[in-house]
């Protein structure tokens, strides 16, 4: 197939171009693919700025590390100069907010780790679609259900799953999230358990 | 923090970022840390020096935690080593599994930098 090398020529062009080798199947798996391919795009890019501010992140607290240390050699005398400032209750404060940094940090890695299972079901729902034979036969799509349910490790995708197996609609599991997203504390950790 | 000083910690997780935030608590909190993205690497870290613990994740190429614990369990050294599993995952059946295999706990993330320090201290 021919592609231009300029991105907006091509984009352009996409309306005119005629569509080689035209089935249903073929289409919805191309524009599964389409999908995935942005979602694998704006994750490499969010990737990026993550790691900017994690290197920002570990920047800032080496500084109020450093600080503390500084803070606690301090004499009486010295600490007469920050009259009015409780340097403790402000190293305090500048902790309580880098440990409310680590936990919403960790959501993103959630986040990374949700949306790798969503690209995997677009890329196997297109190779699924394609075979004609597969998807008129009701156990394959079951097959297919069970394969994608596997993937799932977190709480939430496992009851968006069950919540869609079970018959909801789109909107009542978006209904759900909301819900749900509503009752997270961004601070809020996970389960703990000793054996 | 008293006591933490000379303990080495074996932090193992495919994603950077996890590594870092595991890395900041641990350090801050006075443990040497080394770091291994997966199981493979890991075993490799933990025969070659002795760590005191291990905080590992499920999910990861090469060699899963599950089976790193399991491998680990395996060598004399490391048989009462506490090895604490961090995860999203929280299915009932692969904590059991990862209990099978010997883990001491089960950490469910996004983790609590106070809340994984005072496990830390309980297990060791």
């Amino acid at each position: 197939m021919h592609m231009s090398s300029n991105p907006l020529e091509a984009a352009a062009n996409a309306d005119t171009a005629p569509l080689v080798d035209w089935t249903p199947e073929q289409q919805i798996a191309h524009m599964l693919e389409l999908c995935e391919a942005q979602m694998e795009s704006a994750m490499c890019e969010s990737d990026l700025a993550v790691d900017s501010l994690i290197k920002a992140f570990s920047g800032l607290a080496e500084s109020a590390s450093s600080l503390n240390a500084m803070a606690s050699k301090l004499t009486p005398e010295q600490r007469k100069a920050f009259e009015g400032v409780d340097l403790k209750k402000q190293m305090e404060s500048i902790e309580r907010q880098m440990s409310a940094a680590i936990v919403a940090f960790q959501f993103y890695d959630k986040l990374t780790q949700r949306l790798g299972h969503v690209r995997y079901s677009m890329s196997t729902l297109a190779m699924f679609v394609c075979d004609r034979a597969q998807t008129t036969q009701k156990d394959q799509w079951k097959r297919l259900y069970t394969t994608l349910k596997r993937l799932y490790r977190t709480q939430e995708e496992k009851e968006i799953f069950q919540m869609m197996v079970e018959g909801a609609s789109a909107d009542e599991a978006r209904d759900h999230i909301h819900q749900s997203t509503q009752t997270i504390r961004i601070g809020q950790a996970g389960e703990i358990e000793l054996f | 923090m008293s006591g933490a000083s000379s303990q080495v910690i074996l932090a193992v997780d495919d994603s950077a970022s996890m590594r870092q935030m595991v890395r900041y608590t641990l350090e801050g909190a006075g443990y040497e840390v080394i770091q291994a993205a997966d199981g493979i690497e890991a075993l490799d870290f933990a025969k070659t020096r002795g760590v005191d613990l291990v905080l590992t994740d499920v999910n990861m190429p090469r060699m899963d935690g599950i089976t790193l614990v399991k491998e680990l369990r395996n060598l004399d050294t490391y048989k009462f080593t506490p090895m604490l599993v961090l995860t999203t995952e929280a299915g009932q059946e692969t904590k059991l599994r990862g209990k099978q295999a010997g883990a001491t706990g089960w950490i469910v993330k996004p983790f609590n930098p106070e809340q994984l320090l005072a496990t830390i201290a309980r297990v060791l």
